[in-house]
């Protein structure tokens, strides 16, 4: 009963949070209800016992998504002060039909799928019975990496075409501006930096190494990571830069060539593609993609081509 | 009425609301939001009706869902940086309304 009490109110926020962002006031509050919602999200999935998911969302959904946004936000505010006011929604006579529609049509198959026995060669049956001869013992991390490693070399190639595209869709003369205003040399951030930051990737390199047994991964632990990034970008650690450096690309590449390269290797020996030789791949694929990760991320951030370390006074 | 059932129901509203938000808003940034709140529905979907294997959630769903978070992250970048875009063309990120000159102002 408790249980139903927690997930009505999660749901209750859930919804009213998405209404808010939605049809909020002001643009700058939306974005605070849409980061709001991403934890109320987590909840939701750590009550659906999912929680390398609810890690995910509160480190990508509405971390990660939050801090884009507040960006995005910031660089319309910097090109036309009054753009908050320009919010105003029109009527529409056949939005509130469609929306219902759509709700029930999504809320039909949602209770035929629950209603529909499963079948008996279920593919997470099969995963759970083998995942103990893999070594690892987190199902979520096997699935990714062992069983359907295609799905996740294709989503870091989504998440670097994802940058590409907006490294193009960017303007060039805009990549030299400093993503902060404020006077970044008080001791206060010093002091900050130098707990944060080490705490930081002592979290990110736990969330990675625990994700081949319990909860955690390459995409929490890069996540991670992207925050320390973006918190030097914005107290003025890290500037960006147009010009072309190695180190950063190769950092970019390392995750989508590492998987490439391993994956493949199993052609020489008559295995199949994909099939990775054993748990050290697993996790040498998962430290080069969380690098990949935190480094796409942060770039995304910046809306740069690249980033350099700011020389200080 | 269980748990799964509940998180359905919910889904259902969700996606009700992204669309509705959709449709209405004027803002682009706001469409995003709407596009996102939509993909979590569907992402809640897909968790809540996956049938547990001997008490067990089923990976394969989770797998799927954590995928399509990174996905859904890297297209709201990229829809990120059009709208900042078109605001430094256009000076304008909501998409004009017709019959409603004043949304321009």
């Amino acid at each position: 009963m408790t249980g139903l009490a927690l997930d009505l109110l999660i749901i209750a926020s859930l919804i009213g949070l998405a209404i808010q962002a939605i049809n909020g006031a002001s643009l700058f509050r939306g974005i605070i209800h849409f980061v709001v919602l991403g934890l109320a999200m987590s909840l939701a999935w750590a009550r659906l016992d999912a929680p390398d998911l609810a890690m995910a969302e509160a480190a990508i959904g509405a971390g990660v998504t939050g801090a884009l946004m507040m960006i995005a936000y910031r660089r319309l505010i910097e090109i036309r002060p009054d753009h908050d006011n320009a919010t105003r929604t029109p009527r529409s006579r056949l939005a509130l039909p469609i929306a219902l529609a759509s709700g029930v049509l999504v809320g039909v198959i949602g209770l035929a799928a629950i209603q529909a026995e499963p079948l008996p060669g279920q593919a997470g049956i099969a995963v759970l019975e083998t995942l103990e001869s893999t070594g690892l013992g987190n199902p979520v991390t096997g699935v990714l990496l062992l069983f359907r490693g295609f799905d996740t070399l294709l989503e870091i190639t989504v998440l670097l075409a994802a940058l590409l595209s907006a490294q193009a869709v960017t303007r060039q003369d805009d990549l030299d501006r400093s993503l902060t205003t404020e006077d970044p040399d008080t001791p206060l951030i010093g002091a900050l930096l130098a707990i944060v930051v080490p705490l930081t990737v002592l979290i990110s390199v736990h969330l990675l190494k625990a994700g081949s047994q319990e909860t955690g991964g390459a995409f929490q632990a890069g996540a991670v990571l992207a925050a320390c990034g973006v918190l030097l970008a914005l107290t003025g650690r890290l500037a960006s830069s147009r010009d072309y450096s190695p180190l950063l690309n190769g950092g970019l590449l390392v995750g989508l060539v590492s998987f490439i390269l391993i994956g493949l290797a199993p052609l020489l020996y008559g295995q199949p593609l994909m099939a990775l030789p054993g748990v050290w791949a697993v996790y040498f694929i998962e430290s080069a993609m969380m690098i990949s990760i935190a480094l796409t991320l942060v770039l995304l951030f910046a809306g740069a081509a690249s980033l350099k370390r700011r020389s200080r006074g | 009425m269980d748990s799964a059932t509940v998180y359905v129901l919910a889904a259902a509203v969700l996606f009700g609301v992204g669309v509705h938000g959709l449709i209405v808003s004027v803002h682009l940034m706001r469409k995003l939001f709407a596009i996102n709140i939509m993909g979590s529905a569907i992402f809640i979907l897909l968790v809540a009706t996956s049938a547990p294997i001997s008490g067990q959630t089923d990976p394969i769903p989770q797998a799927l869902v954590l995928t399509g978070i990174v996905i859904a992250v890297s297209a709201t970048a990229f829809g990120l940086a059009l709208m900042v875009r078109m605001c430094q063309e256009t000076g304008n990120a909501s998409l004009a309304v017709e019959d409603e000159p004043e949304n321009d102002d």
